[in-house]
């Protein structure tokens, strides 16, 4: 039986699911973003805060309070001399809750000084 | 020397055994076919952030666009002045109607909307030519 067809074929498979595959992205949760074509392309954020459709502060995959959210950000803002402008937060909210939960994440960045966030969208297929 | 003996010096014929190759080869296949998710194509939405308790006022405070997303007769609407609307796109032709589009757009958010809304007025605004969107949470 000759197998090199099925071989060629098998190997392309592989090499398909290979790349197609996403890797690990700790810092983005399964959220069910809004679907709007945005206005720029993703940029790669110093800190991403999930907030879940039931309201939970999502962080690198670690569910914090709003106290704890405030001192990460705060933490990476020294860590760039407190300046404000260099840190890239993007915000990732589940279109499908309420927005109580994102504006207190909003409320607690511009008592810090953050005063410019990126909304995560997804875009339409 | 040659480098492709098909025969030993015995003149036996080599036979490589694929059984092994295959086994590791659908293994694979099968590992990455049940792990695969697909990467869904992530954008952003750029705002300010500002406090309604904050007391600075601009001469660009003067009249801005504002979009106040609030409840009227038990849904959420998009209020832009005293009209309401339903529809994002008829939103954003509202909002092309506004003279400067450098004194930027506000986008006020009580605590019930959506956050869909919320993104769909931000989009609204962009697509506007606002090139200053502003998130207003409620106090």
């Amino acid at each position: 039986m000759d197998m090199t067809p099925m071989i060629d074929i098998v190997f392309l498979l592989i090499i398909f699911f290979m790349t197609v595959t996403q890797v690990s992205k700790v810092n983005k949760e399964q959220l069910d973003l809004a679907k709007q074509k945005g206005s720029q392309d993703q940029q790669t954020a110093t800190i991403t805060i999930n907030v879940t459709e039931a309201g939970q502060y999502v962080i690198a995959g670690n569910t914090v309070t709003l106290p704890r959210l405030v001192s990460l950000v705060s933490q990476e803002l020294s860590a760039l001399g407190g300046d404000a402008t260099r840190l890239k937060v993007t915000v990732r909210t589940d279109q499908r809750g309420i927005s109580r939960h994102t504006n207190e994440v909003m409320k607690a960045l511009s008592r810090i000084g953050v005063l410019r966030v990126n909304n995560a969208v997804e875009s339409p297929q | 020397m040659r480098l492709t003996n098909r025969r030993t010096q015995h003149g036996e014929k080599i036979e490589l055994s694929m059984t092994s190759m295959i086994d590791v080869v659908f293994l694979l296949l099968i590992f990455f076919m049940t792990t695969a998710s697909f990467v869904k194509t992530e954008r952003q939405l750029d705002s300010n952030i500002k406090n309604q308790d904050s007391s600075s006022a601009s001469a660009s405070d003067l009249e801005p666009a504002i979009v106040d997303i609030v409840e009227s007769g038990g849904r959420f609407v998009f209020r832009v002045g005293a009209r309401d609307v339903q529809d994002s796109g008829e939103l954003t032709r509202i909002l092309r109607q506004f003279p400067s589009k450098l004194d930027g757009a506000y986008v006020k958010v009580s605590d019930e909307a959506p956050f869909g809304m919320v993104a769909a007025a931000i989009q609204a605004c962009k697509d506007a030519d606002f090139t200053i969107v502003t998130y207003v949470p409620p106090k």
